[in-house]
């Protein structure tokens, strides 16, 4: 058991390490990558996309189709599933107790943008 | 019945891990992703069995085939958790990395995720911690069962680490679980709602540095078979420091219920107890240990070290043995030799107990030249209690001699 301890620990904390230097040696050509869609999407083109397997978020001007995200989402499904289709910026920035989404959050969101909320009228 | 009470731990862990996993299973996920979020249910699942198996109740541990087995378990279930619930966030960031390296660091990094990453990083430390002050460090018991006191933190923030991630269900019942072991542990055996209350009648020293206390039940005794240890605290002023409950075996048992235990000076507690007054308030909880039950109807051999005497001692004092039976009484010196006067006294009167006393020094005794091969040890059912090192190297003899692991019992009687 001890040894089981002190190896499983060691390893931890060496891919910690590993996955901390990884982040450092990265380019961030990743965000980039990500943001290469700048479609205008209206609203009423949103309110079309409101079911699990086809949902899309707009979230602080930029849509996102979260529809493959759906299933990883840590919360019970219903809480984000109320959001498809629809403007979810004040949802995302007060996510329990009034606290906004981690920038780890903001970090997955790219990878799932598709374009711009289109601004005034749908 | 044996076979059940062995495998009623390890079913249980497996019941509840197996339930949890197949209630939580993520469907649709990277394979990654899925053994990360399984790894995490498994070690969450671990952790509550650990809870339950650390709480003292006599119908619990009669269920589950004894308080050491019990503990032995907590302490694979804790560790098994520890190290699946190590690599639950690896796993998860591994996920992510071949598509981006940064967003697998800041799946890890508390720093980027707020509260619910921060609280499963301090269940982990924790955790680690609290494990540490078990593997690693030779620490002071008091600040021992305070870094073990954290881990029970560390459970509970895991499961609030879950609740901020917006997962209530099946977390919420499992966070009443866990609070119940732990709040279960601390009310009824920590405080000592569980225990009953007795009184020191009689102080006696039987050998240097060991003293036999009687105790008297106030209230309705504790049911005591011989060959079962009780957890004792000692109350009142003097006992502020060590007032909290130590396990000591039964050294006998009266017809009026009042009990007999032994006590070696080990440490600070037990040099302490040497010197408690008659009159002198106890708290006793059990009994507990299942060393002597349940005995086949073969020969027996019994080997004691040292204050190990005390089992089979309390045993011969109930009455004479019902099978052949030889008792080998090892200890370090002459005046370490408590009760032997009265074991040569119960020998000669009981036709079939054989007693071989012998005073070994510092070694560890070799059982070849002090049991010939005549005797057939093969045959014989044995019985250690001593020492561990002692019982380690007489359990190894024992097996060179033929004797099968099933042939031979013994409690470690390590409750850390």
């Amino acid at each position: 058991m001890r040894r089981l301890y002190l190896s499983a620990t060691f390893i931890f904390w060496l891919l910690v390490t590993a996955f901390w230097v990884g982040s450092l040696w990265l380019p961030p050509a990743e965000k980039s990558a990500a943001i290469a869609v700048d479609k205008s999407i209206s609203l009423a083109e949103l309110a079309k996309h409101r079911t699990p397997e086809n949902c899309w978020v707009a979230i602080r001007g930029n849509v996102y189709d979260l529809s493959a995200y759906l299933p990883e989402h840590p919360s019970q499904p219903d809480i984000l599933l109320s959001w498809c289709g629809k403007e979810a910026t004040e949802a995302y920035n007060t996510k329990s107790k009034g606290r906004p989404h981690s920038s780890y959050a903001d970090e997955l969101l790219v990878k799932y943008r598709i374009g711009l909320l289109a601004s005034g009228k749908p | 019945m044996t076979i059940l009470r062995n495998l009623s731990i390890p079913l249980l862990i497996m019941t509840s891990s197996v339930s949890l996993i197949w209630w939580t299973f993520p469907e649709g996920l990277s394979t990654a992703r899925t053994l990360g979020i399984v790894l995490g249910w498994a070690g969450c699942s671990l952790l509550l069995a650990g809870l339950l198996l650390m709480i003292r109740e006599t119908w619990l541990a009669r269920w589950l085939g004894g308080l050491e087995r019990m503990y032995q378990w907590h302490h694979w279930a804790g560790t098994t958790a520890y190290v699946l619930l190590l690599a639950h966030p690896l796993m998860l960031a591994a996920d992510v990395w071949p598509n981006s390296r940064l967003l697998a660091w800041q799946t890890l990094s508390p720093f980027t995720q707020g509260w619910p990453i921060w609280a499963g990083w301090l269940s982990l430390l924790l955790l680690m911690f609290g494990l540490a002050a078990t593997f690693i460090m030779r620490i002071p018991y008091q600040i021992w069962r305070w870094l073990h006191f954290g881990l029970g933190v560390g459970v509970l923030l895991g499961l609030v680490h879950l609740v901020l991630l917006g997962i209530s269900e099946p977390v919420l019942p499992i966070l009443g679980l866990a609070v119940s072991f732990l709040g279960w542990r601390l009310i009824r055996d920590d405080f000592g709602l569980a225990a009953r209350p007795y009184v020191v009648g009689s102080v006696k020293t039987v050998a240097e540095g060991i003293v036999e206390i009687s105790l008297k039940p106030l209230a309705d005794p504790a049911a005591i078979t011989p060959g079962q240890f009780v957890l004792v605290a000692f109350l009142g002023p003097t006992f502020r420091d060590s007032g909290e409950f130590h396990p000591f075996t039964v050294s006998s048992i009266g017809a009026n219920h009042e009990i007999g235990i032994a006590v070696k000076a080990l440490g600070d507690c037990t040099r302490h107890i040497q010197s408690v007054e008659p009159g002198t308030m106890v708290r006793v909880h059990g009994a507990f240990g299942t060393f002597l039950a349940d005995r086949p109807q073969r020969p027996q051999l019994w080997i004691a070290g040292g204050i190990g005497i005390m089992p089979f001692l309390a045993l011969l004092r109930a009455g004479p043995v019902n099978q052949p039976t030889t008792l080998l009484y090892l200890y370090r010196t002459e005046v370490d030799a408590a009760f032997l006067h009265e074991l040569r006294a119960l020998a000669e009167v009981d036709h079939q107990l054989s007693l071989k006393a012998l005073a070994t020094g510092d070694e560890v005794p070799d059982l070849n030249s002090l049991l010939h091969d005549t005797q057939g040890l093969a045959h014989y059912e044995c019985y250690l209690c001593g020492p561990q090192g002692m019982v380690a190297a007489l359990r190894e003899d024992l097996h060179n001699r033929g004797v099968t692991p099933h042939q031979i019992h013994f409690e470690k009687f390590d409750f850390r």
